[in-house]
Formats: structure tokens, C-alpha cells, sequence
């Protein structure tokens, strides 16, 4: 569990301005139902992500309503819009109130 | 999963379809018990008041019309804990006409609306892929919601064995 709100953002090598980009987040976390139980039948509590924020910039460009219906280790891959430079940041918070944060740099270039 | 073409295999299955009725003279819904995976003429009965609720809530008595949005599942998931989905539209995304939500019901889940993506026009189209987890065989609904209020929807019936909810 120490791994937990280890996150990656994928996003290609070269990007030109204007290009649509494929970005690729993966972030560990149990998204937990609480529907199943552990070695001792105790019912494992409910413990997931329900809010997501995607920034660009300083602008938040969406935000994704979760549930524990989100598989363990939630993916989510979209297409955006390379229209400046500036830090993809996604922010993931849990229903223990705890949040998690990593972000990337979009650059223009070779 | 990207590189995969939903709509060529959706146009092919639906010529077999078609091809099963022009042969068997039967009626659309004889063919869909057939092939279980192809959506059926209809839209899905809304299955519980859970999902009654939730639709309810989300999209007052607007109307929710077929087209503009493609969600590409397995027709059978063996493992109930993670099952790919990729929903993408057509529609634009420009500051004037735009996608801002994306729904995804999955009917017979213990918290049916599993998702909901809210976007803006930074997104250049849209085409998410995720993974999410089912409790049993079910119908899914990927229902988008576009900034004039418009929703648009696409079905599909999606086996499973293994449950992944608990």
C-alpha cells in the first residue's frame, strides 16, 4: 500500500503546437468497493478515487466523477488539444479525503 | 485498443444482421436473441429505479437520441474486475459546440453511473478509454451530454462471469 497515488502521464516525445495528443495516466490505488471481504471474512472497507482534476496550465480543462466501479489502478487515456506550453497536472482525491497529484510538462520542439 | 476500428466491425456486424433477416424473414429482435452482443432495435429498458433515478436526475425528461457517440467493449468479458471501455464521439469540440459530460451506466452495477467524464473544448475530440468493473451480465450506456444540452447515446450488451464488484 505504500505505492498508493503513484501515478505516471504518458504523453508522446514530440509534440508540435496545435497537435492532438494522446495522454495515457495510470495511478495505483485499491478502489476498494467494500462489498469484498479479507483472509478473516471482514468486509474490506470502501476506499476510492471519486474526483479527478485535469489542469492545463492553471486552467482546469475537466474533471471526471469516479466511483469504485473505476477498475483497481484507474486508467484513463483522452485526446487534448497541444495548444501552449505549459504543465498537464491531474489531481485525484479519495473518499478518505486524501489526494494524490503528479503533472507533466508539454513542450514544443524536436 | 486505439487502434481498433468499432465502426467497421459495428457496420460489418450489422450487414450480418441484416443478411440473417433478409434469409430468415424474421423479425430484428429474433436475430439480436441470436447474437447477443449486437444491440438490440431498441433502446435498453432502463432495468431498475436505481438506474431510473440516476437518469432521472442527470437528464430531467430531455430526450436521449441514438448516433454521434460509439462505446467499444468486449461482447464477452471473461474478468469482471477490469473491463476495457473506449467511448468516442464525432461531435466537435470547439468554444461554441462542444461535449461537456460524458455518462457511463453500467445497468446492473451496485452504483450503476460508474463514471462521468466533464470536459471542455481543450480536449480535441472525444475518445476516452478506461477500465471499469462489472458485477454481472448487463446492458452499458455511454450517454454524452453536448453544451446545447443535447444527449446522444450508444448501447451495448456486455457478458460476464466473473463478478468484479463483490
Amino acid at each position: 500500500m505504500a505505492e498508493t497515488g503513484k501515478a505516471k502521464i504518458v504523453i508522446p516525445d514530440r509534440i508540435q503546437q496545435g497537435d492532438a495528443i494522446r495522454v495515457q495516466t495510470i495511478v495505483q490505488h485499491p478502489m476498494d468497493t467494500g462489498f469484498f471481504r479479507d483472509a478473516n471474512a471482514d468486509l474490506i472497507p470502501p476506499w476510492f478515487i471519486n474526483d479527478v482534476r485535469v489542469l492545463y496550465g492553471d486552467t482546469e480543462i475537466a474533471r471526471f466523477e469516479w466511483t469504485s466501479g473505476i477498475s483497481k489502478d484507474p486508467v484513463v487515456t483522452f485526446m487534448l488539444r497541444a495548444d501552449r506550453e505549459a504543465p498537464l497536472t491531474f489531481v485525484w482525491r479519495d473518499n478518505k479525503d486524501r489526494e494524490y497529484r503528479s503533472a507533466i510538462d508539454i513542450k514544443f520542439g524536436t | 485498443m486505439s487502434d481498433r476500428d468499432p465502426v467497421g466491425r459495428r457496420s460489418f456486424l450489422g450487414f450480418l444482421g441484416l443478411a440473417g433477416l433478409s434469409l430468415a424473414g424474421g423479425s430484428r429482435r429474433g436475430v439480436s436473441d441470436l447474437l447477443p452482443f449486437l444491440k438490440g432495435p431498441d433502446d435498453p429498458e432502463v432495468p431498475n429505479e436505481i438506474v431510473q433515478k440516476i437518469m432521472g436526475e442527470r437528464f430531467g425528461s430531455r430526450e436521449i437520441k441514438r448516433g454521434h457517440v460509439t462505446l467499444d467493449m468486449p461482447p464477452l468479458a471473461e474478468d469482471g474486475r477490469v473491463v476495457p471501455v473506449a467511448i468516442e464521439s464525432d461531435l466537435p469540440m470547439t468554444p461554441d459546440s462542444y461535449v461537456k459530460a460524458v455518462y457511463l451506466i453500467v445497468d446492473h452495477n451496485p452504483d450503476p453511473l460508474v463514471t462521468v467524464f466533464h470536459l471542455t473544448p481543450a480536449f480535441e475530440r472525444v475518445k476516452i478509454e478506461t477500465r471499469i468493473k462489472m458485477k454481472r451480465t448487463c446492458w452499458i450506456r455511454a450517454i454524452v451530454e453536448t453544451s446545447n444540452d443535447e444527449l446522444w447515446a450508444d448501447y451495448m450488451k456486455v457478458e460476464t462471469t466473473l463478478n468484479g464488484c463483490g
